[in-house]
């Protein structure tokens, strides 16, 4: 591990009280802790900075939660906080319990508390909430019968925890920080030490302190849209033992039992991951026969050759076939995981493209599963239905690409694939997709604001407000949930304001964009506007669409020296642009689902 | 261990855990002497030197310790207890 990333105690504590934070975007995190936060303070600084932001962090005072949070005029609102960080310690849970009369109403009192204070903060502020778990204390009273004992503190805690996450489950905004998944695996032994509670009341030992800053940032940042989208794959002795090209598919370690058993549990896992979402692609220096070969014909791969989204196997530089990868993908390296048993491929490629995230591996298999799982790659902050469709959606997608070679002309070719779309404004069964688009479009995303789920639902409440969805289908699948696009009519203006226009880049060049303004327009003509008025932010992601407006005919009206730019387009210029996408009601689209 | 030896490895400790590379430390010295060290840095400081010594101070020991000297005795007492001169 390079120096950069350690997660030891006094480095980063260090490092933290030293970090220049000049030029990085802002993020407004507040803490309320009935533990002491200040040395955790640092840390979040420290990991936040690693992550390209500038951590604005506000401490409540000791133990002032509930009255922080139930006061709409208490500073930590003044603060505006953006995150907020809801650090509940078992040790101050422990006396209250035992003063408590009555252990039978202890969990529910104090759940109805918490989930109070969520509520309070929930309607004073849009900010993410970050609820940690309790950690499951080391006491056992009644030894092997606490857990079995309805009264008991162990049987306290998991109920308390238990009735917390399933209260989250009703409240998007409120996300869950397992510390308690981080302290079970350190050790409720090392995880607890009391000296310190005593004297400073610090929430466990400092060792152990960095794993929590780092839950919360791998929280914060998932839920702004930095999730890992793809794992990119070695097979020999990684997802395999033996090297396919001398041993032979039926020479190679793959099986249920036996010493094959690794391999078999690495790929099952990372089977799991395909079935939530993530991109599985192959990158292996090998001839493409043999290397396919296993997926085709071993009976104990776990992973064939359909969950493959994209299969490299040549004798090209790995960074040059990664490079590859992400450009068909059309994801950031940020969002890609390469994994290889070998230290030279791993070095080769975090040198040439560091933004790709390369984790060591174990030199034993056995514990790759628990490798990964310890470094906790694979944070998200929620999940859709639509995210285990999207492998086969980017398998479609190739197909569709190379269906696209046949045709003479282009227009014919999109005329081909039958494209349904399906326009709406938002409405409640759609809020999470919607959230998840937001947070996750970076290169085709005009202003880039981060709507929360709670945000898009107030939007759609907002009956001044016009915000929309699309889905779209073809006939090689279902897009699902692909643009969103917020305008709102400025009637001093006589104007259409788009504040917020996103696409999905998998359904670029096929006149969706081009669909979207034409309906834009007539929604201004309909409601007797005069002007649509647009804006671009620049991102370091977004130049692709820098320009989208004057494709459309707008014209820029004033540019900022930090780029941002304002368009408009007289309603009466505007030349509706030809698609070959049909609208599809709803009425449409369940009869073709009962088909 | 010769005191002077702990002295040395103790400064370091404290050079770099407060982040001051010109740091003197003597028998003398107490928190008020020091800058930035504070409650906190207290416990950073004890943690890091824990570490160093490879030791573990009892709660009565943290709250005793009123100056370096009284640090360099505790840390002597320790090592004399776990590890007896031979």
């Amino acid at each position: 591990m390079n120096d950069s990333r350690t997660l030891e105690y006094s480095e980063l504590a260090r490092a933290g009280r030293n970090c220049d934070l000049r030029g990085l975007p802002q993020i407004r995190v507040a803490i309320l802790s009935d533990a002491a936060t200040q040395l955790l303070v640092p840390l979040l600084r420290e990991l936040f900075r690693r992550a390209g932001l500038a951590a604005e962090i506000y401490e409540a005072p000791f133990a002032a939660i509930e009255l922080e949070a139930f006061n709409a005029a208490s500073d930590f609102y003044a603060f505006r906080p953006e995150v907020v960080v809801l650090l509940n310690a078992t040790q101050a849970l422990r006396s209250s319990f035992f003063q408590h009369s009555a252990p039978r109403d202890f969990v529910d009192e104090t759940e109805s508390r918490m989930v109070g204070v969520w509520d309070a903060i929930r309607s004073n502020s849009n900010a993410l909430i970050l609820q940690s778990t309790y950690v499951a204390p080391y006491e056992r009273l009644f030894g092997n019968y606490d857990p079995k004992l309805a009264t008991s503190w162990t049987t306290a805690v998991a109920e308390l925890n238990r009735c917390l996450v399933a209260s989250s489950r009703e409240r998007n905004s409120v996300l869950i920080n397992d510390v308690d998944a981080i302290a079970s695996w350190v050790g409720r032994r090392t995880w607890f030490d009391e000296r310190f509670w005593d004297l400073a009341k610090s929430f466990c030992a400092a060792d152990h302190l960095p794993s929590i800053a780092r839950n919360i940032t791998d929280i914060v940042l998932a839920a702004r849209g930095r999730v890992v989208k793809c794992v990119v794959l070695d097979l020999d002795n990684t997802l395999w033992g033996g090297v396919v090209g001398d041993d032979g598919v039926d020479g190679i370690q793959i099986s249920a039992h036996g010493e094959g058993e690794s391999f078999h549990r690495f790929q099952s896992f990372l089977l799991n991951l395909k079935k939530r979402g993530i991109l599985l692609c192959v990158c292996s220096k090998n001839e493409f026969a043999a290397a396919i070969k296993p997926f085709e014909e071993h009976p104990e791969m776990v992973l064939r050759k359909d969950d493959v989204t994209i299969f490299v196997a040549n004798w090209d530089n790995k960074a040059e076939n990664i490079k590859r990868i992400r450009e068909t993908l059309e994801i950031g390296y940020d969002s890609i995981v390469f994994l290889d048993d070998n230290p030279f491929e791993r070095d080769t490629v975090r040198s040439l493209l560091p933004d790709v995230i390369v984790p060591e591996l174990p030199e034993d298999p056995a514990d790759y599963v628990k490798a990964l799982s310890e470094l906790n790659l694979f944070e998200t902050t929620n999940v859709s239905l639509e995210d285990g469709a999207r492998a086969n959606l980017y398998r479609a997608e190739f197909a569709r690409r190379s269906a696209a070679s046949t045709f003479s002309n282009f227009g014919e070719y999109l005329a081909s694939l039958n494209m349904m779309i399906e326009l709406e404004r938002f409405e409640s069964s759609r809020l999470g997709r919607i959230a998840q688009l937001l947070q996750r479009s970076n290169q085709f995303n005009l202003t880039t604001h981060r709507y929360n789920e709670r945000q898009c639902e107030d939007l759609m409440l907002d009956t001044k407000c016009m915000p929309l969805y699309a889905s779209l289908r073809d006939r090689f699948g279902d897009h699902g949930l692909i643009s969103v696009i917020v305008a709102r009519p400025d009637m001093a203006k006589r104007a259409l304001q788009i504040t917020d226009w996103l696409m999905s880049c998998r359904v670029l060049a096929r006149g969706v964009e081009e669909y979207l303004m034409n309906y834009v327009v007539q929604q201004a003509y309909e409601n007797d506007l005069d002007l649509i008025i647009g804006t671009y932010i620049p991102t370091a992601k977004n130049a692709m669409v820098k320009d989208f407006f004057a494709k459309f005919g707008f014209e820029k009206v004033e540019e900022s020296p930090d780029g941002i730019a304002h368009w408009q387009l007289r309603v009466f210029d505007y030349q509706p642009r030809r698609t070959y996408i049909q609208l599809e009601t709803k009425q449409n689209a369940l009869a073709a689902e009962a088909i | 261990m010769r005191n002077n030896d702990v002295l040395d490895r103790l400064t370091f400790v404290f050079r770099k855990t407060l982040g001051d590379p010109g740091l003197i430390l003597s028998p003398g010295t107490t928190a008020h002497d020091v800058q930035g060290w504070d409650s906190l840095m207290h416990i950073n400081l004890i943690v890091a030197a824990e570490k160093e010594f490879k030791t573990r101070f009892t709660t009565r020991e943290i709250t005793a310790l009123r100056n370096i000297g009284d640090l360099l005795d505790l840390i002597a007492r320790k090592e004399g207890a776990g590890a007896p001169k031979g």
